[in-house]
């Protein structure tokens, strides 16, 4: 092929010892990258949290990849879709939940929307402006895993972790009260409603309030719970009423509490407590009457302007309230008529005396009230309706000493007790011109008209005999009356009376007389010493 | 045709690889050592198409998670974003530059894909000895050299986004764990290239000695 002599120039390589591998070294690279690929496969697998769905019935600014759910403002995991259910009323919300929060979704906790919330009780959210709304989680109590939840539409007012004690009130109705109202202890703001449902009965509602510690330890099984919402005007017996608690609390209602002074009962209640929630405070604080004595009023008036709830009082001063009014149905006389149901609360009568005896009254039981209260009607105590004010034409009862009243007897036997009324102001009234027209009816009145009419005649009789006796006469006279001065004239002031010729006369002497003085006097004025002297001679 | 080309491995000789000397094997199948540089002599790539396929065979594992993995994770104030090489080809397509959008989808996606496939194609045909288009073959096989240098790309402008955008609090960009991958397939398939002896091409068809492996 080639020359021989070249080749003989080529050096011989070196031998080397035979290293030879059946598998090369290089397949550790795929196997290490299979590896690798694969541990982070693993990983992955196994650093994936719970996938939990969420119902909402909104999905506002959630977004698939961009909605995180945040524990106490720390992710904890993102959604990953977000779709409409099947019947497409509601939002399907699936979120990975980190492995490391896993423990805290469990079967009683709660997930809601964060947002700019602006209520008229404050702003919250405000830093989802920057950062989008996110899916907020609390917490439950149970141990129990669950992985599909439906969303709050509202956050819940207060978290698991807050110290404070939560209490249950029933109320007729809702009032202004929603969620977040404040509640109110001596017009601070000690907490709020967290919740409110209808009973199940539909017949009251039930609304949950958290009080915050440590106010709460001032909830005694003794604590009166009222609305404070809004203004609460009254225009009762008592006249206007205006009650507010806070300038808030008008806006956007509340409830406010309070435990009376006398309550001896200092123990804080037990978390979850029912208490029932008063419209007002005047009723709530009204309620707390241990005894409760019922009697019944028959009145024979209008009951027009009493309501129930109108004040009953004694001497002035209340001591209970109108509780119901009505007809009642007599069977055995057949008739209808008018019932007043009151209450009077007979510690009321006890005020000042000690404690103990209110309630040695209360143990001693009716019959010492008994014999106190035919005590009272023996002296003349009354009921009797009267108008609280003239303005509303409102009425209360009142209880009053009449010392001319009827005797009475309280018939124990029935129950509520049947109390003696007396008729009211009004009636009496009523009565007393009845009796003045009863007067006046007996007036008789066609006796004095027939006498009157003689009367007339003999008047008439009267006058016509004047008429044809006495005129005539009366002319004649008449006449001659006035012959006496036509005659009386001539004499007197006719030109060529004599009368008047001598008045001239007369007249025309005491001229002269006048003037004979008059120069008697200019004499004298001259020659005063003529006085003396007389008239002195004229010199020759 | 090619019968009469000689070729060194007919001529019992071997030229170095490192230093290019021409020397004489001790023996056909283990050459030695180079008797000037002592670098160890081969007739052909020692194992070359094991090798090869080891190294493709690895980089196809790791085409997986340097899909599926996010390779940029966007931090900002608003949201966190995992970004895959899709999801950035998907958002440049959205948002309008779909040239932008083509560029990174060949680059990223294509090419290594192309590489693995265009070197499992001539292995296979090497181990095949087919003697079927040897030019395409051999000029394919530059084209994959020539690529390969070109392939991280990705990787850099990856670590270029991430040195940049560090604006904390508003916004800030991390490398993801596929980025690693991505450049693990990118440095295997170059690897792989350059094990790939593309001599055998040549040898397919030639004679009965073909590759031992």
């Amino acid at each position: 092929m080639t020359e021989e002599k070249d080749l003989t120039n080529v050096p011989q390589a070196a031998a080397v010892p035979k290293k030879r591998r059946r598998l090369s070294v290089v397949w550790i690279i795929p196997i290490l990258a299979a590896v690798v690929a694969l541990g982070i496969a693993v990983e992955r697998f196994l650093s994936q949290g719970p996938t939990i769905t969420i119902v909402f019935k909104a999905a506002e600014g959630i977004e698939a990849g961009k909605t995180f759910l945040k524990y106490k403002d720390v992710n904890i995991g993102q959604v990953t879709k977000v779709k409409l259910s099947e019947d497409f009323t509601k939002v399907v919300v699936t979120a990975k939940i980190d492995k490391s929060a896993e423990g805290l979704i469990v079967k009683d906790a709660k997930f809601w929307v964060e947002q700019p919330r602006v209520t008229l009780s404050g702003i919250s959210g405000i830093g989802t402006l920057l950062s989008g709304n996110f899916i907020a989680l609390e917490v439950g109590k149970s141990d129990e895993k669950r992985r599909d939840f439906i969303g709050l539409e509202v956050p819940p007012a207060i978290t698991l972790d807050q110290p404070g004690r939560q209490f249950v009130l029933h109320a007729d109705e809702l009032g202004s009260v929603g969620l977040g109202s404040p509640l109110y202890y001596r017009r601070l703001n000690v907490g709020q409603v967290i919740g409110y449902d209808l009973a199940e009965d539909g017949r009251s509602v039930t609304i949950k309030v958290f009080v915050n510690a440590p106010y709460d330890k001032y909830v005694t099984a003794a604590t009166r719970f009222w609305q404070a919402s809004g203004i609460d005007v009254t225009m009762g017996a008592n006249g206007l009423t205006v009650q507010t608690q806070s300038v808030l609390s008008v806006l956007i209602g509340g409830i406010a509490f309070e435990t009376p002074p006398t309550s001896q009962e200092m123990k804080p209640a037990a978390a979850k407590t029912a208490f029932p929630l008063f419209g007002s405070r005047t009723a709530a604080v009204a309620k707390h009457e241990l005894i409760v004595a019922s009697y019944v009023l028959y009145f024979n008036e209008s009951l027009r302007g009493l309501s129930v709830g109108a004040p009953v009082t004694y001497l002035g001063l209340p001591v209970g309230e109108v509780t119901a009014i009505g007809f009642e149905y007599n069977e055995a006389t057949d008739r209808i008529r008018p019932r007043v149901d009151i209450a009077v609360y007979p510690a009321r009568f006890a005020a000042y005396v000690k404690k103990s005896a209110v309630l040695d009254e209360k143990n001693l039981g009716e019959k010492k009230r008994h014999s106190v209260i035919q005590k009272m009607v023996d002296h003349g105590i009354r009921a009797q309706l009267r108008s609280g004010s003239i303005l509303t034409g409102q009425m209360y009862v009142a209880f009053d000493r009449f010392p001319n009243a009827p005797k009475a007897k309280v018939d124990w036997t029935k129950e509520p007790p049947e109390l003696p009324v007396m008729p009211g102001g009004l009636q009496e009234l009523e009565n007393k011109i009845t009796s003045i027209l009863a007067k006046i009816d007996k007036v008789p009145f066609e006796a004095i008209g027939e006498d009157l009419k003689k009367l007339l005649a003999t008047t008439d009789q009267l006058m016509s005999r004047i008429d044809g006796e006495i005129v005539p006469e009366l002319k004649t006279s008449m006449e001659g009356l006035r012959r006496v001065l036509e005659n009386t004239d001539a004499t007197l002031v006719g030109k060529d009376a004599p009368a008047q010729q001598e008045l001239r006369e007369a007249l025309q002497e005491i001229a002269r007389a006048a003037r004979a003085i008059r120069v008697l006097t200019d004499y004298l004025e001259r020659n005063p010493e003529a006085l003396i002297r007389g008239k002195t001679q004229e010199k020759p | 045709m090619s019968t009469g080309i000689l070729t060194g491995r007919k001529l019992g000789l071997v030229l170095c690889e490192a230093c290019r000397l021409l020397s004489r094997p001790i023996d056909i199948d283990e050459p030695g050592h180079c008797p000037r540089c002592g670098n160890e002599l081969s007739l052909r790539r020692k194992n070359a198409i094991q090798r090869t396929w080891a190294l493709i065979l690895a980089a196809a594992i790791c085409y997986i998670p340097a899909n599926i993995l996010p390779v940029l994770n966007t931090i900002t104030t608003v949201s966190t974003d995992d970004d895959t090489i899709i999801d950035g080809v998907i958002l440049l397509y959205k948002t309008g530059s779909w040239p932008l959008a083509l560029i990174v989808l060949i680059a990223s996606v294509v090419i290594p894909l192309a590489k693995l496939f265009a070197l499992s194609y001539l292995l296979l045909s090497v181990q095949h000895r087919t003697a079927v288009g040897r030019h395409e073959r051999v000029r394919l096989y530059r084209l994959v050299e020539i690529v390969g240098r070109w392939s991280m790309l990705d990787v850099f402008v990856d670590t270029f986004t991430v040195a940049l955008i560090q604006l904390q609090p508003l916004m800030s960009v991390k490398p993801g764990p596929g980025v690693i991958f991505f450049a693990a397939v990118v440095v295997l398939t170059m690897i792989a290239a350059q094990t790939f002896d593309p001599r055998l091409i040549w040898d397919a068809g030639e004679d009965k000695e073909g590759p031992d492996d």
